[in-house]
C-alpha cells in the first residue's frame, strides 16, 4: 500500500486552479521523483501535501489518514519532512540553530543531540561550522545544512524540491549521492527535479506533470526510454 | 553642574531610556514575526498601568497593607492581563488581516488604539484627568561620594536591566525564542519545520504587551501618576526607538530607547544653557528632530541589516 497517496486533487491559487486532478502514489522505502517543467505545478503539488496551500478537491492520504485540511505543522508532525526550494536556510542563526529548529518537534534532547551528531558525520564541514552564521556561507554549504536540516526531524517521508538549482555541477553531483543515501537509511523520498537524466537514474518510479495535470508514470528506467515523455517533458 | 545635579539627569534618561525600551522591544518583535506596526501598542502599555492601580485599589480594599504585596499583585495582574489583551488584538485584529494590505492592520490597531484611550478616559472615575499612582517602593536616597540616587529609581533601574536581560535569553537561549526568530526570518520555512506559526504570533504578542505592561507600571512608579493619554507619547517614542534602532532588530529597538532618551537630556539640558529663549519644555522638538535627521540619514535604522540576509 501506498505510505502517501494523492486523490485527484485541485489546487487553485487566487480561484484559478494550478493543479487538476492530480494523482499520485508514493511507496515506503522508495525513491519517487516528480519531473515537469517551470510553471507545470510541480511546487504547487508540494505545497499541497504541506497544507500550506491545501487543495479544494480530492484527497491526500499518508498512512491512512487525510491531510487535507491539517495545519502544517501537524503534516510535518506526521513524520513528512522537507527540504525546500531554494534551501531557505534561516540566515541569522547559526549552523547548529538551524538543525535544532529542524528538529523542533523533538522534546527528547538527547535524542536531538544523537541526531545532530548523525548530520554532522553525513556532513563534516557542517560541524567545522557549526558556529558559523547560515547566511555567510557558500551556495554549497547552505545545501548542506538545508539537507541537514530535514534529516533532524527523522522524517518517514522527505519532500526534496529542487535540490539542483542553482548548484555547480560538481554540488548537483554530490546531492544525488546524498539523496541515495538518505535513502539507504530506510527514508521514503519525494523527489521533485528539472535535472532529468540524473533523477530517473536514482529513482524507482516517476511521475511527469505539465500544466496541472500528470502526463504519465512509470518505472524510472522506463520513463528514462520512453520518448514521449522526453518530448513532454522537454517540449 | 555639580555631581549631585548630573547624577539625577543620569538617572532620569537611564530611567526614560529603560520604559522607551521596554515600549520599543514589542514594536519589534510585532514586526519581526508579521511584519506589522500594532498602532495601539502604547495604549496597550497604558491599559497595563491602569490595570495596576485596579489592582492596587482592589488590594486596598481587600485589607492587603503590605507594599511589596501590593507591587507583586499589581505587576502580576497587569501583566498577565496586559498579554492577555496583546494576544487578544493578535488573534482578532492582526492574523485575520494576515493577507490583507499592511495599511490595513495599521489603520485598524491605530483605531483599537483610540478605543483603548478614549474608552479608559471616559470608564474609569474622573479618567480625563491624571490619576495618582502609588508610591509603593521605599523613599530615601543612597550616595557614593557626591553621586546620589533615589532608591525607589535605582530599583525600578535594576528591574528594568533585569527584564531586558531576560527577554534576551529568552530569545537567544530558549526554544521559544528560536522558533520566534525562525518565523521572523522566514515563516513560511518555520512553518516546513513543524512550527505552529500562529501560536508564536500569538505567544510573541503576549510577551511584548506584557513587557509594555510592565514598562507601564515602571512609569506609573517614576511618575506616582498616570493617565489616559500616556501611551499616546510613549507608543510614538518607541516606535521611533523601534525605527532608529532598525525594526526586527531587538538590541537596535533597545538601543534606540536609550538614544532616545539621551537625546531629550541633551534636549532638555544643553538647549537652555546655549539660550535663554530656549526652554526645556524643547526637549520633545529637539530629539524628534534629531531622531527625523537620522532616519533620513539611515533609513534601515542605525544597525543596518544587511540586504543580504534578507533576501
Amino acid at each position: 500500500m501506498a505510505q502517501l497517496s494523492v486523490q485527484g486533487i485541485d489546487t487553485a491559487y487566487d480561484r484559478i486552479d494550478v493543479l487538476h486532478g492530480v494523482s499520485l502514489d508514493v511507496e515506503p522505502g522508495r525513491i519517487t521523483c516528480i519531473l515537469g517543467s517551470n510553471g507545470s505545478g510541480k511546487t504547487t503539488l508540494i505545497r499541497s501535501i504541506l497544507g500550506l496551500t491545501p487543495p479544494h478537491a480530492g484527497d491526500i492520504v499518508f498512512e491512512g489518514a487525510s491531510l487535507v485540511g491539517q495545519p502544517t505543522h501537524r503534516i510535518v508532525g506526521r513524520g513528512i519532512a522537507c527540504i525546500p526550494e531554494g534551501r531557505r536556510i534561516f540566515p541569522k542563526m547559526t549552523v547548529a540553530e538551524n538543525l535544532a529548529v529542524g528538529a523542533y518537534q523533538l522534546s527528547d534532547e538527547a535524542e536531538v543531540a544523537r541526531r545532530a551528531a548523525q548530520v554532522y558525520e553525513l556532513f563534516p564541514r557542517l560541524k567545522e561550522r557549526r558556529d558559523q552564521l547560515a547566511g555567510t556561507m557558500s551556495g554549497g554549504e547552505q545545501a548542506m545544512v538545508s539537507v541537514g536540516r530535514g534529516l533532524m526531524a527523522k522524517p518517514k517521508m522527505l519532500i526534496i524540491d529542487e535540490p539542483s538549482l542553482g548548484l555547480s555541477p560538481l554540488y548537483v553531483k554530490e546531492n544525488f549521492r546524498i539523496i541515495r543515501r538518505i535513502n539507504d537509511m530506510g527514508i521514503t523520498v519525494l523527489l521533485v527535479e528539472q535535472n532529468v537524466r540524473q533523477t530517473l537514474a536514482i529513482a524507482h518510479y516517476g511521475y511527469v506533470l505539465s500544466q496541472g495535470r500528470m502526463v504519465a508514470h512509470g518505472a524510472a528506467a522506463d520513463l528514462a526510454a520512453d520518448a514521449e515523455v522526453r518530448a513532454a517533458y522537454f517540449g | 553642574m555639580s555631581l549631585d545635579i548630573f547624577s539625577q539627569y543620569l538617572i532620569n534618561c537611564l530611567m526614560l531610556g529603560m520604559i522607551y525600551a521596554m515600549v520599543a522591544v514589542g514594536f519589534t518583535l510585532f514586526f519581526g514575526v508579521l511584519d506589522i506596526i500594532q498602532f495601539s501598542h502604547g495604549d496597550v502599555l497604558m491599559v497595563g498601568g491602569f490595570t495596576a492601580l485596579v489592582t492596587y485599589a482592589g488590594a486596598q480594599a481587600l485589607g492587603v497593607a503590605n507594599p511589596w504585596l501590593q507591587l507583586a499583585l499589581m505587576v502580576l495582574i497587569a501583566t498577565a492581563l496586559t498579554a492577555g489583551l496583546g494576544v487578544l488584538v493578535a488573534r482578532y485584529l492582526v492574523l485575520p488581516l494576515k493577507n490583507a494590505p499592511p495599511l490595513n492592520t495599521l489603520l485598524i490597531t491605530l483605531m483599537m488604539g483610540m478605543v483603548l484611550r478614549e474608552g479608559v478616559r471616559l470608564a474609569y472615575p474622573n479618567g480625563s484627568n491624571p490619576q495618582p499612582f502609588p508610591r509603593l517602593l521605599p523613599g530615601g536616597v543612597w550616595s557614593v561620594g557626591g553621586f546620589e540616587a533615589r532608591i525607589d529609581s535605582t530599583i525600578l533601574l535594576l528591574v528594568g536591566l533585569a527584564l531586558i536581560t531576560g527577554l534576551h535569553l529568552l530569545i537567544t537561549r530558549s526554544k521559544l525564542g528560536l522558533a520566534i526568530r525562525a518565523v521572523a526570518q522566514d515563516g513560511e520555512t518555520a512553518r516546513i519545520m513543524g512550527i505552529n506559526f500562529n501560536w508564536i504570533v500569538l505567544l510573541t504578542f503576549g510577551i511584548g504587551s506584557g513587557m509594555a505592561a510592565l514598562g507601564g507600571v515602571m512609569n506609573g512608579l517614576y511618575y506616582t501618576e498616570i493617565n489616559f493619554g500616556v501611551g499616546l507619547l510613549l507608543g510614538v517614542i518607541g516606535f521611533a526607538a523601534a525605527i532608529l534602532g532598525g525594526l526586527g532588530n531587538l538590541y537596535g529597538a533597545i538601543l534606540g530607547g536609550f538614544l532616545f532618551a539621551a537625546l531629550q537630556t541633551v534636549g532638555a539640558v544643553v538647549l537652555p544653557m546655549l539660550s535663554q529663549h530656549i526652554p526645556s519644555s524643547y526637549k520633545d522638538v529637539f530629539a524628534f528632530a534629531v531622531v527625523i535627521a537620522l532616519i533620513a540619514w539611515r533609513p534601515t535604522g542605525l544597525i543596518a541589516e544587511k540586504s543580504t540576509e534578507r533576501a
